[in-house]
């Protein structure tokens, strides 16, 4: 068998199986399109394409009083706060977890991966009472302001990342005299574009999907994040058994996310190629 | 995947903002309260009509609405009471009163009510007696809500089967229930029910099946769980004879693919439910009626709950937040809450008015709310009801499943529930 | 594994400026929080007055509950499978789609769906999927002949939220691993190819081993995520006031801090939970010094 032939051979077993993922991966999210635009009394068909197509369904949902465009707004800026919060702490942690050398290294990366163990709906009151003592209950500071004292998680992705950039690098730079931060400004950073993009992508998503926390120090609907509203309609919809309704307010909410991804997905596609080609 | 990391102690800040906190505003100016309830997204708009009403007779007063689901509304309050900064008005759940009121977070209301003689004296005071304790009150009721039987009239005439009357048995339900029960479109299952009742919570069901039956929930004292007693044992065996026997109830994995709400769904024919269900039958499509709950060997019964306000004891306008209770109260107040359509107005004037028994948009009898009220058994109320009911719930759970039997289950449930109250004593 | 630039003389100011806001986050974390998590085990709390002692009372009835057995029970078998059906799923996606083939990015774009929207949202629409008689999915299946089976059922229910669960997380995982395997310098296969190594030695020789930094990270975070997965087990599985069908520790520890009034209790659980995953994780910082390699 020629080298072709066997690349032809694995090209199209990789395609099969990627294909036969793909159905599995977006069959839901097609079912759920289909669903927000049947009738009601369709819900439950069992056909892909809604027998009657319907708008009627995101008219229920707008038609509710409710300022969407305010909840939207929150979830952004709060979102990308965090995600720059994130990014730029956990960067600058993990460069000095993988790269430098100190005292009590080992024992502080422990610590801080031991964060990650305890839920969220424990330490929800602890922190609580201290936002509150602080005045700032009802403002989104207690959302976005903690991103910007590192995080367990950001901060071990990219230490791992880091850890595989190769030590010559930073060695020849080491003896041309760059400095700490040069090093890390200039080599590790530029190098590890395709781990922050995605550092900012789990950030972002995880904080605008955050329904507790809003909940907590947002409370009061408008002024609250989109999650928080969402929530709101689904509780009466699902006890009524409104599946398109549903629908079409899950579909909302995953919208901007989705989109958000399409556009950064293109930056990551560019990391991951120009850090291929640097190497 | 990702959480919120932990916050911090500011050093820096704590040192700007000197003592940091809200400082009260002095007494006299404008005042500001807020009131947190739980409802649907419509309730929302009602609330912020009798809010807008209540301040423009209260020029210097404004009231902050804040309405959640029900389940984020609990955990929003532990949360803000936890940290001293609760609402100054927040409704209340009755069995859930005392769980609040014995932990002291609750204003005693007793001395500005004698200040005020005549307020309760048109208030069902079957309504009322949740809230009491022996120092006073310290709650009042908003609405209330009786349990009766929701029938749906399309199906029973589809099937000829004699609508229900206010002389039914339970037999009688079972019976029609098993004609009601079909496979509509030959497909082999079952997609019609006669009936379905809520197997987790006691309200839309199983308490006043119990209590026909002569049984009771628990002891008077709260010391004692009653639900396996030989009378209440009757009561499980008829419905777990109709789920399982009959075949005429729905299992907990099929109510699960409806949503929740079977006779809303148009799946189920029957369905005993609170009032807080019409809006949504009324947006149906499917014309519907409601008779008294069905008599049982120790005759009617049904159950009566309120939902009700509260006052938080560390509020700083108790005065004010008063005043919103007592206009809620009022005539004005309770005439705008019949108009949400969700419960029943405790005010006996607007309850057995027009603007409450006939509600546009509603050909439904809405007189067997109030008539119910003379055979209804109030919701229990005591400290520790949430766990105790999801000892219940859960337990339950595995015989509705068909994983358990029924009485050996009660019989650990039982067991389990008294372990609950005891701790909570 | 040893290796670090050690700071000159001023750097050590960089150094610490730039470990400071970790620090800070973690000295409170751990003090305000984890710390607070502790001293509350040992008391009773009902949110609501103030705490009262309890020793070890917490720590007993941690072994007298049978709740709570049944919800560690569940987590482990979860976990169990849920761990390696996403690690291995997640790395093959990304071998896959580090081939030189066409329309990588949209493939890319589908995988990472699930993980971009909210659980709670996709919960709904799964739920809608799994349903006994309306659920798309028996009716796919019957199409193709077989049988359809009750999929939220106590039966099936832990293959039914696997399924669901590493849907959601293949994402995730592809994007960890295709950022290590873009890692491993391409002169690396070009010298291998030169000395006749085929495809699969390739892999086994210098991709696995090359990878494992990410196989490490992603195996940690995915046993964290199994032990504290909740979302789309309770949107699946509830019934009731709160009650689930498929109950987990974190729901049982939500459920005693915010429903029943015992947050002491809740704490005690939540070190339950904690330690036990400290353990595995001692247990995989073990296996990296013996198996991960670091270039």
């Amino acid at each position: 068998m020629t080298k072709k032939t066997q690349k032809l051979i694995l090209d199209i077993v990789t395609y099969a199986l990627l294909i036969l993922g793909s159905v599995i991966m977006v069959g839901p999210f097609l079912w759920m399109v289909s669903t927000s635009f049947k009738l009601p009394a369709d819900q439950f068909t069992r056909t892909l394409i809604p027998p009657t197509w319907t708008l009627e369904n995101f008219r229920d949902l707008f038609a509710v009083d409710i300022d969407f465009p305010l909840l939207f707004f929150n979830s952004t800026y709060i979102s990308i706060f965090i995600a720059i919060g994130q990014l730029i702490t956990c960067a600058m942690a993990a460069f000095c977890f993988a790269v430098v050398k100190f005292k009590g290294r080992n024992l502080l990366f422990t610590l801080l991966l031991i964060t990650l163990m305890i839920p969220s709906q424990v330490t929800l009151i602890p922190n609580f009472i201290i936002f509150k003592l602080l005045g700032l209950i009802g403002t989104s500071v207690p959302l976005w302001l903690p991103a910007f004292w590192g995080g367990a998680f950001g901060t071990f992705l990219l230490r791992q990342y880091f850890l595989t950039i190769p030590r010559d690098l930073v060695d020849a730079a080491r003896m041309d005299g760059a400095s700490l931060f040069r090093i890390f400004w200039d080599i590790y950073m530029p190098l590890s574009k395709p781990a922050l993009a995605a550092l900012v992508i789990f950030t972002f998503q995880g904080a605008w999907n955050d329904l507790l926390h809003p909940l907590v120090y947002m409370p009061a609907v408008p002024n609250t994040t989109l999650t928080v509203g969402l929530a709101f309609f689904q509780q009466q919809l699902t006890l009524g058994g409104k599946f398109t309704v549903l629908m079409a307010g899950a579909l909302i909410s995953i919208l901007p996310l989705v989109i958000v991804f399409f556009l950064a997905q293109k930056q990551f596609i560019e990391g991951i190629a120009l850090s291929g080609v640097k190497r | 995947m990702k959480k919120i990391l932990f916050p911090i102690l500011m050093v820096i800040v704590l040192l700007l903002t000197a003592c940091g906190g809200k400082t009260g505003t002095t007494g006299g100016g404008p005042v500001t309260i807020t009131f947190s309830a739980w409802g649907a997204p419509e309730e929302l708009a009602v609330w912020k009509q009798i809010v807008a009403d209540f301040e423009a007779a209260n020029p210097n007063i404004t009231v902050n609405v804040e309405v959640s689901d029900w389940g984020a509304y609990w955990d929003k309050l532990k949360t803000q009471l936890a940290a001293n900064t609760p609402p100054d008005i927040f409704a209340m759940d009755a069995p859930l009163f005392l769980d609040y009121q014995s932990r002291g977070v609750l204003l005693n209301l007793q001395p500005y009510i004698d200040k005020n003689p005549d307020m309760l004296k048109d208030v069902y005071p079957q309504t009322l007696s949740a809230y009491q304790t022996p120092d006073g009150y310290y709650g009042l009721p908003r609405d209330f809500q009786t349990i009766v039987l929701f029938y749906n009239k399309d199906m029973f005439d589809a099937a000829s089967v004699p609508y229900p009357t206010a002389d039914w048995t339970w037999d009688d339900l079972r019976a029609a229930a098993r004609q009601l029960t079909k496979d509509t479109n030959g497909d082999g299952k079952i997609d019609q029910y006669g009936f379905v009742f809520d197997q987790w919570d006691m309200e839309p069901g199983w308490s006043e099946a119990i209590w026909a039956y002569g049984g009771d929930i628990v002891s008077a004292d709260h010391t004692k769980t009653l639900i396996g007693d030989p009378a209440a044992r009757q009561a499980w065996q008829l419905l777990s004879d109709m789920v399982f026997v009959d075949k005429s109830v729905p299992d907990a994995n099929t109510i699960g693919q409806y949503g929740g709400d079977l006779f809303q769904a148009k799946v189920a024919a029957m369905t005993p439910m609170g009032h807080w269900a019409v809006p949504g039958y009324n947006a149906g499509g499917f014309k519907y009626d409601a008779v008294p709950m069905p008599k049982g060997p120790a005759g009617h019964a049904t159950s009566v709950n309120s939902a009700g306000f509260v006052v938080a004891k560390v509020t700083k306008y108790p005065q004010e937040a008063f005043d919103f209770i007592k206009f809620v109260l009022s005539q004005s107040g309770q005439t705008r809450l019949a108009e949400l359509g969700f419960a029943c107005p405790v005010l006996k004037t607007v309850a057995e008015s027009p603007i409450f028994l006939q509600q546009s948009g509603s050909t439904l009898n809405q007189q067997v709310f109030l008539d119910s009220l003379a055979f209804a058994h109030m919701k229990p109320v005591f400290k520790g009801y949430d766990e105790w009911a999801s000892v219940v719930g859960d337990g339950m759970g595995a015989v509705w499943r068909g994983e358990a039997d029924l009485n050996t289950t009660l019989n650990d449930i039982v067991t389990q529930a008294d372990a609950v109250l005891a701790k909570n004593k | 594994m040893d290796y670090g630039l050690k700071p000159l003389g001023r750097e050590k100011l960089s150094l610490w400026l730039m470990l400071t806001p970790t620090l800070i986050g973690l000295v409170f974390g751990v003090l305000g929080s984890i710390a607070a998590t502790i001293a509350l085990s040992f008391t009773h709390w009902d949110l609501l007055t103030p705490p009262k002692w309890a020793g070890v009372a917490n720590f007993i009835a941690l072994f007298n509950d049978p709740k709570l057995a049944k919800a560690l029970t569940n987590t482990f078998q979860f976990s169990l499978l849920y761990v390696p059906c996403v690690v291995v799923v997640s790395l093959l996606v990304a071998v896959l789609l580090n081939r030189k083939i066409r329309g990588v990015s949209i493939f890319r774009t589908i995988y990472f769906l699930p993980a971009v929207t909210s659980a709670v949202a996709t919960a709904l629409v799964w739920n809608m999927i799994y349903g006994k008689d309306t659920g798309i999915l028996n009716y796919i299946i019957e199409v193709f002949g077989g049988k359809g089976i009750c999929w939220l059922c106590t039966d099936n229910v832990l293959l039914a939220l696997i399924i669901v669960n590493v849907w959601g997380a293949i994402g995730e995982g592809m994007i960890i691993f295709l950022a290590g395997l873009t890692a491993v310098p391409r002169e690396y296969y070009e010298a291998a190819m030169l000395d006749g190594a085929g495809g699969s030695q390739q892999f086994f020789h210098i991709t696995l081993p090359l990878v494992t930094p990410s196989i490490f990270f992603q195996t940690l975070m995915s046993t964290i995520n199994a032990f504290q997965a909740y979302d789309y087990i309770y949107m699946l599985t509830r019934r009731g006031q709160g009650d689930s069908s498929f109950p987990v520790v974190v729901y049982s520890i939500y459920r005693n801090a915010w429903t029943f009034f015992n947050y002491g209790g809740a704490s005690a659980q939540a070190i339950e939970l904690a330690i036990f995953v400290i353990l595995l994780m001692a247990f995989y910082f073990w296996l990296e010094k013996r198996y991960v390699v670091y270039e």
